[in-house]
């Protein structure tokens, strides 16, 4: 099995999601829509995951896009 | 003495397993991984069923010193609530959504989530039986077919129906699991010690 190293990229709404998932798609940037893992909130939202290699490159697809971001962590 | 679990490089779930395994028929077990993956999943497979588990990084190994709490008063009076299901737990999917609602977007979003967390939480279900529009979620394109097969190469049966996948014309791209029939489909659901509808 890849042991692939993962950051989550939480937003402010399921909306925001979406579009950010579509955004990524669209560049590229392989990305999966996961629960918002239980040690980061206990609210039932939803984030995108993604390797942590292409987290410079997402963020800055994401800004160009102009969905806003409200914070990334490593999982 | 403590039991030996060799688990150096073996792939996922194994050292989990053997592990789990282990401590089923020991009190102490110690389980040598050798990567961090590993150690964090049996620390917490461990961990979740009450075990002690301490940490002693070597050159050759991560050693997992694992000690189970004895509990016999628990296993001799457990609560009613408690009494684990006997026979298998199957999972049923009618539809390709979680859920009803107005918006299938939304029903999708909750499916592509229940699959991803399905691997993340215990129990593992025995069986998953897709039927209805719920076969598109193991064929070609589906946005939970990553989720499925690591489900599947956990020892996860999962079972579509035939008539189903024939309707919608997705009987060639079947990704994941066995094309099935009405008569395994309603054996594997009635013989289930537990069938969660979703």
């Amino acid at each position: 099995m890849t042991d692939k190293q993962y950051a989550v990229i939480l937003v402010h709404s399921t909306n925001y999601a979406l579009r950010a998932e579509k955004v990524l798609a669209k560049a590229g940037i392989s990305c999966k829509l996961i629960p918002v893992p239980r040690h980061l909130s206990s609210d039932c939202g939803v984030c995108i995951r993604i390797e942590r290699a292409n987290q410079e490159a997402a963020l800055q697809a994401l800004k160009a896009a102009c969905v806003e971001i409200e914070g990334v962590h490593e999982i | 003495m403590a039991k030996i679990v060799d688990a150096r490089g073996l792939p996922c779930p194994q050292p989990v397993i053997l592990t789990r395994n282990a401590l089923q028929e020991n009190t102490a077990v110690t389980t040598i991984v050798d990567n961090q993956t590993a150690q964090h999943n049996v620390t917490r497979m461990a961990q979740k069923a009450g075990c002690m588990v301490q940490i002693e990084e070597q050159d050759d190994g991560i050693y997992l010193h694992i000690n189970r709490a004895e509990t016999p008063q628990e296993q001799a009076a457990p609560q009613p609530a408690s009494v684990p299901v006997r026979g298998p737990l199957v999972l049923v999917i009618p539809g390709e959504f979680m859920g009803r609602g107005e918006h299938v977007e939304l029903g999708n979003i909750l499916m592509r989530g229940f699959f991803h967390t399905l691997g993340e939480v215990e129990p593992l279900p025995d069986a998953i039986v897709f039927f209805n529009s719920g076969v598109k979620l193991v064929v070609d394109g589906s946005p939970v077919l990553e989720d499925l097969q690591g489900l599947h190469d956990r020892g996860v049966k999962i079972l579509a129906c035939g008539t189903c996948l024939g309707y919608y014309e997705l009987k060639e791209k079947v990704a994941v699991g066995e094309v099935s029939n009405m008569y395994t489909i309603a054996e594997t659901i009635l013989r289930a010690g537990k069938a969660v509808n979703l």
